[in-house]
């Protein structure tokens, strides 16, 4: 699926556009250079629709003058003298941030888990035997089942950054996808979810995602009628939690939002924020963690930050440049970057963001039927729809929720057709809060990628019936 | 088929970037080995996104991107190979013929095959040129304008942060086909955004604002950008002070961007005719049908010049048309691309979009509007309301294309009372049910426009316009 010195290549392309950034005398530059190739297969109407492949990359170009920062980014090296000249035009006119430089080199820890040979050995054709065994699992689960959409995929990337500062790394990534969509449409009623998963090794089994699709599916035909409006216990599935987690808490915990006043929880540095069980860490050394590595996208080492500790919060996400700026302009008395620099490719440059995101609990953690009895009376909610109009700023969100369980006694009595969801997701988790005992990662989104259990949020929330 | 050739509309181009000689006999190889189309497609895209935070630039960064993408047909069933090496697609033929016949075989006699309406062949190119290249504007004068909004927004203690962004495109695309057709468009888009942050000890809110379509810089210049910004400060300052909204059924009244919104979820994603195909659409089987009030009439329509989501030409090489989704009620049309229209027997209706040249085309909304009713203005939407909701500006909504159920966010919302606006509320959604909903709208202002710009997700991600009047819906599910 790659070439065997996909690296060397791209760090080959890398120190040529770097000698174009000596030649022109640029005090500092950084450039970085992926490659991706994958093959991915369709699902649509039961069946699978196309297939296809394909290599994308391209190279992006940082220089730093006197504090003053340019990016521009391109497809190939024959337009490098370009794209540098715009990139130093850029910094001319960008204003100057005292103390900023590019990062030096670091020795950083190897983090194992970010490839896998049975990933790169994938073939087309297994692509599509997988594709023909998540279409033959629905139908044996449930002959109304229909995989509506979804589709399988699985790629390698190479990635490497050289700097003017002596950094020179490369490495190898892969990936190894699922998304599902089923759905039950009988007797006028139609019921349905949407499952994935995905991991840097290959995925034992493509088929859990429809099990637990399909299983969404029949659990929730069983209607009764909507009650009132309350405001009630919720528990989430980590599925129908991770979304909105993703939209409101990474954004909240990046240093600068917190250093201008964007974040719920500026100005509350050392202070409780949340129940004072839970904890809250971004592990960027995660072995085989979907936003994990040994150095972050502007080369500094990875580390395990922590941010939230018996819901105090003691910490905070920085990019290079977002610590210096901060701190240049007085928002904060001090800052350096926590190995936080993450970018959705090489048309862009450095951003502060998450890496693998924990939410965890010192209290005891319950299964998901220890939940429902603990929560007596309320609601289960296992997707939302709407999550990305979640408020970042302020926490609040007003979602919609198909796939949702009314509790009674301690007891699933039922689904509703469709209510509303609405909350603030800092109050939420600053009330009581019981989290599952399962941490497994749910979703990798721009934010970086969330490990969420079931949450069982007591206070805060309100339910809208249909 | 008609075969038919026009001259450029002008000349805005950058020259072709294919080999005509090597993709003819890419496409030649293609059918030789037995594929029944074969098309390869390229995108050019000449971008500059810049930023400014707090009135200082954050970010500029200029960029050229090209990607190529190659769809064959074989034995009923797609293959595809995207790649941004576009000398190396030729190569492609073989294995992505070979992935196409791989699909096929796995099909069971029962499903459908995939096939093409016809379509024009056409060899020509079309360039939409602005008024003002976007390629021409320097760095200086987009700080300007950004700048522009910046002054006018942050004037108050309360104003903690303020954001403005710039994004503009020359898009140059490329189609050539193994039917003959042989297509080169171009075309600029132009948008400029920003946000408000605002703080009052512990609660903090922020307002988002946007402008922008398919042109140049005049389409930026001809924006009160001050004005823009002015809004927005007001807007968050407003939102510090204003309650939480009320859950419930009651009635709800939308301005121009929310009623977009609405109708680019609830109508017009399960109008889109790979969702009907795939059935996951709750419209399946309903053309000719009365969904909706009497008074709804509803197009998608790509020839809007200055609408952001306009094309001259389809991503499959089909010329856009105005679709009439809805009329006085009544569905009348799917969005089609040459696959959809084949299986339901349609005229092509030019919907096939890509996000770029690194994805194949789906089918996908361009410019999607209400057209406007009877009444008079808002006072008159609202003056027999009790108790209702007035909201405004959009946060972005969700459709679930197959149950029919559909969610949007507002950005900021009033109290009816009385048949007045009474006090500001925040974090008002509104939800509901395609089928239910459309039958509710009991009310629609005559002027009806194009609102702020937007963008689409449906695995890949597209500019869009949408609007319409200002819009009452007799009762919704609101919070």
């Amino acid at each position: 699926m790659i070439p065997d010195d996909a690296v060397e290549r791209l760090m080959e392309s890398a120190l040529l556009i770097g000698a174009e950034c000596e030649k022109a005398n640029i005090q500092q530059w950084e450039i970085y250079a992926n490659q991706g190739y994958g093959h991915s297969m369709e699902i649509e109407a039961g069946r699978i629709s196309m297939a296809s492949g394909g290599g994308e990359g391209g190279f992006g170009i940082r220089v730093v003058e006197n504090g003053r920062y340019g990016y521009a980014h391109l497809v190939d090296t024959s337009s490098s003298k370009r794209a540098i000249e715009q990139a130093l035009s850029i910094a001319n006119r960008s204003p100057s941030i005292e103390g900023f430089e590019l990062p030096g080199n670091q020795s950083a820890s190897n983090v194992g888990g970010m490839k896998d040979k049975a990933i790169l050995d994938m073939t087309p054709e297994d692509l599509l035997e997988q594709g023909d065994q998540v279409l033959t699992r629905v139908s044996e689960l449930d002959s109304r089942a229909v995989a509506v959409g979804g589709g399988i995929g699985v790629g390698a990337g190479a990635g490497a950054i050289v700097t003017s500062n002596g950094i020179e790394y490369g490495g190898v990534y892969t990936s190894h996808g699922i998304g599902i969509h089923v759905s039950i449409d009988e007797d006028e009623q139609l019921t349905s979810s949407y499952e994935g998963e995905s991991s840097r090794k290959l995925l034992s089994d493509v088929t859990s995602s429809v099990d637990k699709a399909v299983h969404w599916s029949q659990i929730t035909r069983e209607k009764i009628p909507g009650g009132e409006t309350e405001d009630c216990p919720v528990l989430m599935t980590s599925d129908g939690f991770s979304p909105l987690f993703s939209v409101v808490v990474p954004s909240a915990v990046k240093g600068e939002r917190l250093a201008r006043g964007e974040s719920f929880w500026s100005g509350k540095m050392n202070q409780m924020v949340i129940a004072d069980h839970l904890s809250l860490t971004d592990d960027g050394l995660m072995e085989g963690g979907m936003s994990s590595g040994s150095r972050d996208d502007e080369g500094v080492p990875c580390r395990t930050q922590k941010i939230v500790e018996s819901g105090r919060l003691t910490g905070e996400l920085w990019s290079t440049r977002d610590a210096a700026k901060s701190v240049a302009e007085g928002k904060v008395d001090s800052a350096e970057s926590t190995g936080s620099a993450s970018r959705g490719g090489h048309t862009s440059p450095p951003l502060c963001g998450c890496n693998d995101l924990i939410l965890s609990s010192s209290a005891k953690s319950h299964d998901r039927d220890r939940l429902i009895e603990e929560m007596d009376n309320g609601y289960i909610v296992h997707s939302v729809m709407g999550a990305h109009t979640a408020n970042p700023t302020s926490g609040d969100f007003s979602v919609t929720t198909s796939t949702i369980l009314r509790v009674e006694g301690g007891t699933v009595i039922g689904a509703i057709s469709q209510a509303g969801l609405s909350g603030n997701m800092a109050k939420a988790l600053n009330g009581r809060v019981v989290l599952g005992d399962s941490s497994k990662r749910k979703g990798s989104y721009s934010t970086g990628s969330m490990h969420v259990p079931d949450v069982l949020l007591m206070d805060g929330l309100r339910i809208n019936p249909a | 088929m008609v075969v038919t050739s026009r001259q450029a509309e002008s000349h805005f181009s950058n020259g072709r970037i294919l080999d005509e000689d090597k993709i003819t006999k890419a496409l030649d190889m293609a059918t030789s080995l037995g594929a029944d189309y074969a098309e390869i497609r390229l995108v050019s895209e000449t971008t500059n996104t810049a930023s400014l935070k707090d009135g200082k630039l954050e970010r500029a960064i200029p960029g050229q991107e090209v990607g190529v993408t190659m769809r064959i047909l074989a034995d009923g069933a797609w293959g595809v190979h995207s790649t941004s090496d576009v000398e190396s697609i030729v190569q492609q033929v073989d294995s992505t013929f070979r992935l196409a016949k791989a699909v096929a075989a796995r099909r069971s006699p029962s499903q459908t095959i995939v096939e093409l309406a016809e379509v024009p062949i056409i060899e020509d190119e079309i360039h939409w040129k602005s008024q003002k290249d976007i390629r021409e504007t320097d760095l200086d004068k987009r700080i300007e304008m950004m700048l522009a909004i910046d002054n006018e927004a942050k004037d108050d203690d309360k104003i903690v942060s303020t954001a403005t962004g710039w994004s503009d495109e020359h898009i140059h695309t490329e189609l050539m086909t193994s039917e003959g057709m042989n297509r080169i468009w171009s075309f600029q888009r132009s948008l400029i955004n920003g946000m408000v942050t605002a703080r009052d000890g512990d609660d903090v809110v922020s307002y988002r604002m946007r402008h922008g379509g398919e042109g140049g810089l005049e389409l930026i210049e001809a924006c009160d950008l001050g004005e823009m910004g002015r809004n927005a400060k007001i807007s968050a300052l407003r939102l510090l002070t204003a309650e939480r909204a009320p859950s419930g059924r009651m009635p709800l009244v939308a301005d121009r961007d929310l009623t977009g919104v609405y109708i680019h979820e609830a109508l017009g994603h399960p109008c889109e005719a790979d969702l009907v195909a795939a059935g996951d659409s709750c419209l399946e089987g309903r053309l000719g049908e009365t969904i909706g009030s009497e008074i709804c009439t509803v197009i998608d329509d790509p020839t809007i010049r200055g609408g952001y989501g306009c094309y001259p030409i389809d991503d499959e090489g089909v010329d856009p048309r105005p679709k009439n989704l809805i009329v006085n009620g009544v569905l009348t049309e799917y969005l089609n691309h040459r696959e959809t229209a084949h299986r339901f027997d349609l005229q092509p209706n030019g919907g096939a979009r890509a996000q770029d040249g690194l994805h194949h085309p789906l089918v996908r909304m361009s410019n999607t509007i209400i057209q406007g009713g009877n009444h008079r203005d808002l006072d008159e939407l609202i003056e027999d309301i009790d108790f209702g909701i007035y909201a405004c500006g959009s946060r972005g909504g969700q459709v679930d294309t197959g149950r029919g159920s559909f969610q949007f966010a507002a950005q900021e919302a009033w109290i009816i009372e009385n048949g007045s606006l009474s006090r500001p509320v925040k974090d008002v959604s509104v939800s509901g049910m395609t089928l239910q909903i459309l039958k509710d709208v009991d009310g629609l202002t005559k002027d009806s426009r194009l609102a702020a710009p937007g963008f689409c997700g449906k695995g890949q991600t597209v500019p869009v316009g949408d609007g319409g009047p200002i819009m009452r819906i007799r009762e919704a599910l609101v919070g």
